[in-house]
């Protein structure tokens, strides 16, 4: 097994590549309801 | 079956479909022929590249003429007329019927011409044949249905090209496996599951276009 | 609950689920016997990706059926909102084939009946949006796209049942299988499936926001015409 700390590694940027993802999706969906709630 | 006259008679009158088509595939041919030739590849290479170069210059052939029935409809303007003169299945089947003989004939052509430049031999001719036969009416259709999308689309040429190519390429797949079990067999049984796979491509082809014709034609 | 509560409570769930079968996929499952170090894991990745390609792309097709039959521009917003996110995933889906192929066999491609299927769904979404490009008038863009799509969805089966059926494929058996044997760990088994649903939500999540905005647009626009 390669070193365990690189594996850490690889889970941290997938963690963080998901929770901008995420944070993005849901600021889409405020906006969204938004325009919803105008019409 | 008026629309295939129709067709016949101005291509035999003005003969530019096929010229376009027989031009493009001599061109292509020779400069394959030209380059490779029959020495060229290594014997262990052959049956693959054979089989595949066989068919590319075919399809390329057939993408520079057959998308004509429709847009030389469209261009001249006289698809308005034909609209209203004719029922949707109709004009299809003619057009597709004339890009089948017009194949058919690009094949008669083409192959016998690169068997002999490029020192190909064929083991089984009549399974060959009969896979020529099955891919130009699959192609045709293919061929037809996308050349309908496209004429009503402000494209160019390449727009034909990207369309066809995703649902040309399973089809080119089967042709060229097919293709390379009649080279290396006389037997029926091994071209078999190729010419299966493409005869089931076209029907359904031909079925789907059934469906959605009327919907290109008439919008 | 109302409406939109559900719709939040759902959203940050799937948060954490994929955050849950993120780290999982890196520190729970075990890696797969005959497969070079910690490569495996990209399997939890590749194949909901790939799965979410085809599912959009059976969305988009109910979607391009119903516009024939209605008329509905929504549908064709739809349709497109599938195709758009198809498009997405299907080039994920090859990225991370493409890099597996690379760990695994030395080489970024090697023309194995799977991956040409998935390159071929990706040429059939650019064809899409190129045709969509095409056209400047609404109606005829929907038809016409909506024409192509079942077109692309009858033409593609061929490719990816029938080939690999006739013809060897490279593509590691232990993870295609679908004959019900399990040669898979359970636990590399449970996180795939929790990948698989979170990616699903993840597309349906996306799916949603562009119809919504969608509906939206062409609300809008309806109150202009009048």
């Amino acid at each position: 097994m390669p070193a365990s700390d690189s594996l850490v590694w690889v889970t941290a940027v997938t963690v963080v590549i998901w929770a901008g993802i995420f944070v993005y999706c849901m600021g889409l969906d405020r906006r969204i309801r938004r325009l919803e709630g105008e019409e | 079956m008026a629309v295939l006259a129709k067709e016949l008679t101005a291509e035999l009158r003005g003969r530019v479909a096929l010229n376009a088509v027989g031009l493009f595939g001599l061109t292509t041919l020779i400069a394959v022929a030209y380059q490779i030739g029959p020495y060229r590849i290594a014997d262990a290479d052959r049956p693959h590249l054979l089989a595949a170069l066989l068919w590319i210059i075919l399809y390329f052939a057939a993408a520079s003429g057959l998308p004509r029935v429709f847009v030389k409809e469209e261009d001249a303007r006289t698809a308005k007329t034909l609209r209203l003169a004719a029922r949707p299945g109709a004009v299809f089947t003619g057009k597709f019927l004339f890009n089948v003989i017009l194949l058919a004939a690009l094949e008669a052509f083409l192959v016998p011409l690169y068997c002999a430049l490029m020192s190909y031999g064929i083991a089984g001719i009549g399974p060959f044949t009969l896979l020529l036969a099955c891919g130009a009416v699959a192609l045709a259709a293919t061929s037809t249905i996308v050349a309908a999308i496209i004429s009503r689309a402000t494209g160019s040429g390449t727009l034909f090209a990207i369309l066809s190519v995703p649902l040309v390429l399973p089809l080119l797949v089967f042709l060229i496996q097919g293709t390379r079990a009649a080279s290396a067999s006389a037997g029926l049984a091994e071209v078999l599951p190729a010419l299966r796979a493409v005869t089931s491509l076209a029907g359904v082809t031909l079925v789907t276009s059934a469906f959605i014709f009327p919907v290109v034609w008439h919008e | 609950m109302t409406k939109p509560r559900l719709r939040t409570t759902a959203q940050w769930l799937l948060g954490i689920w994929l955050l849950v079968v993120a780290i999982a996929a890196f520190h729970w499952a075990p890696t797969a016997r005959g497969f070079k170090g910690e490569s495996s894991r990209i399997v939890f990745f590749h194949v909901p990706q790939a799965w979410v390609a085809v599912l959009a792309f059976c969305v988009n097709l109910v979607a391009s059926l119903r516009y024939l039959r209605g008329r509905d521009p929504l549908d064709d917003a739809r349709a497109a909102a599938a195709a758009r996110l198809g498009l997405v995933f299907s080039v994920l889906a090859t990225i991370t084939g493409s890099l597996f192929a690379h760990v695994m066999w030395g080489s970024f491609w090697n023309w194995d009946p799977r991956e040409v299927s998935i390159v071929i769904l990706l040429l059939i979404y650019a064809a899409y949006f190129a045709l969509r490009e095409a056209i400047t008038d609404d109606e005829r863009r929907a038809s016409l796209a909506a024409a192509y799509a079942i077109l692309a969805f009858v033409t593609m089966p061929f490719l990816i049942f029938i080939v690999p059926r006739i013809y060897f494929s490279l593509h590691p058996d232990t993870l295609i299988n679908t004959r019900g044997a399990m040669d898979m760990e359970s636990r590399m088994f449970q996180v795939l499936m929790g990948s698989l649903v979170g990616f699903t939500g993840l597309f349906s999540w996306l799916y949603t926001l562009d119809v919504r905005l969608a509906k939206i647009r062409l609300a809008r626009r309806r109150r202009e015409e009048v």
